[in-house]
């Protein structure tokens, strides 16, 4: 079910095929947040994501069941194609969407100018981690929300959060990666690509699993970027995530497979008056979006009241789904200074 | 899930043209209430194989002119899981990449064919499907 009460935060989750979206809407999620099928979003991933007439039939059921569909189209165009990215927007607006998630300057002008009435939504990849940069976005692009990146601590979430009018969403649940977002060209040094301008960060064509007896080797573009044993967990192909030789040691050398876990810190996102939470994941399953959209439901319905504590069977739901060993509060918890 | 051992002993015997000539005709009676939209240009000429661990055989599959046929190995690629995992995934009741996470689904060969694949599965509406079964069985499997 929808938000209980009116001052929880909206549940925002991914979906990238219309049985997810079906699964996002009937596990509880307020919004469902999609992508075309093309490089104008940050999920462009070999076969996910949605036709026109597929995006069409998922609008319809979504805002029949009072949810709402958010797309994102938020990736940079590339030299000389902004056409596409401008015919994304219109798309967008001609199906029906309840708002646009955009990261680059010129398309929030372009959707100001061309679509006042559609909503415009500042995406994690605009990468405004304070407020001036919020609200500039705000006296010009008129956005009503902005995503904030994955690398603010929960006061300086709150910090934000009071010196602006625009809503604030964060994430709640997901893979990390080194949250360069809207900068990361890591992936171009590899293959020429980077998920700026492409909308992924490791293109499968590029991306080669050669198992070795039990082990199994991961290349990227022919660089070998990790090797695991065997029954050692995998993780998706990227290069911030990969091992590599350093000095004598190899090891992680700019950051370990882990998923954010914000169901602790709920009662306080509510508190500091953050307006969605958002869950990562586009490119996975109905299965995931089922399972993850029904633990946060449970979790911000049950997080306003003062006994709230999270459940040893919402962690494990999570964990199962989780990427890497560990989850994490990530930046929202750093005691230091 | 669990699969009884004797049933996968006795599958495991099996040759492996009867289960893909069976695949590729359902296949076939299915695409176009399954995939309305889908070309399968991507898969056109080339080999998939479903490599099945614990049984030790799998089925391969292609595309020619239009409609599904019977692949020849070497695959382009191939995905390999246990029984019990390819019938966790058809059911939606795990996720493919968390399988993988944890080592129990492996791609290996041409990974964008492979992970197109995947989507697709994902993409696949099986609803206009169930509601051609009676109601009794429907409620049965739960659909």
């Amino acid at each position: 079910m929808p938000s209980l009460a009116p001052h929880l935060p909206q549940l925002i989750c991914p979906a990238g095929s219309l049985p997810a979206l079906k699964a996002a809407v009937q596990s509880g999620a307020d919004a469902v947040y999609l992508g075309f099928k093309n490089a104008t979003n940050a999920r462009n991933f070999a076969g996910l994501n949605f036709t026109d007439s597929q995006l069409k039939s998922g609008i319809e059921y979504a805002q029949s069941q009072g949810r709402e569909v958010l797309i994102a189209i938020n990736t940079y165009p590339q030299a000389g194609r902004t056409a596409e990215w401008q015919a994304s927007i219109d798309a967008a607006a001609d199906l029906g969407a309840n708002a646009v998630i955009l990261a680059d300057l010129g398309l929030l002008e372009y959707a100001t100018r061309r679509h006042p009435q559609l909503r415009r939504h500042l995406s994690v990849q605009g990468s405004a981690t304070n407020f001036e940069a919020v609200n500039l976005a705000y006296e010009h692009f008129g956005i009503s929300r902005a995503v904030l990146p994955r690398v603010l601590t929960l006061p300086q979430i709150e910090y934000v959060i009071k010196n602006t009018p625009v809503e604030i969403e964060v994430f709640g649940f997901g893979s990390l990666c080194v949250m360069a977002e809207g900068r990361c060209i890591l992936s171009s040094y590899a293959t020429g690509e980077s998920p700026n301008t492409h909308g992924v960060c490791s293109p499968a064509s590029h991306v080669q699993w050669l198992p070795k007896g039990d082990t199994l080797d991961t290349r990227l573009n022919g660089i070998l970027i990790d090797h695991f044993e065997k029954d050692e967990p995998a993780g998706y192909p990227t290069l911030c995530k990969g091992r590599f030789e350093v000095g004598d040691a190899s090891y992680y050398a700019m950051e370990e497979p882990t998923s954010l876990n914000a169901l602790s810190v709920l009662p306080e996102l509510i508190r500091m008056g953050v307006k969605a939470i958002k869950v990562e994941g586009r490119q996975r399953s109905p299965a995931y979006v089922s399972e993850v959209t029904k633990t946060l439901r449970a979790a911000i319905d049950a997080a306003s009241d003062p006994r709230y504590s999270v459940k040893p069977a919402w962690q494990q739901a999570l964990s199962k789904v989780s990427e890497g060993h560990q989850q994490t509060l990530g930046a929202y918890s750093r005691p230091w200074r | 899930m669990n699969i009884p051992a004797p049933l996968i002993k006795l599958l495991a015997v099996l040759p492996e043209t009867p289960p893909t000539v069976v695949t590729v005709a359902l296949l076939n009676l299915l695409r176009k209430p399954l995939w309305p939209e889908e070309d399968f240009a991507w898969w056109e000429g080339r080999q998939v194989r479903m490599a099945v661990s614990d049984l030790n055989w799998g089925i391969t599959l292609s595309y020619q002119n239009g409609r599904f046929v019977c692949g020849d190995t070497p695959a382009d690629v191939t995905l390999t899981a246990s029984l019990a995992d390819y019938c966790l995934i058809a059911r939606r009741q795990e996720d493919p990449d968390t399988l993988f996470f944890q080592r129990r689904l492996s791609i290996t060969g041409d990974t964008e064919l492979g992970l197109t694949l995947k989507n697709l599965m994902d993409a696949t509406d099986f609803s206009p499907l169930f509601a051609r079964l009676p109601s009794r069985i429907r409620m049965k499997l739960n659909v």
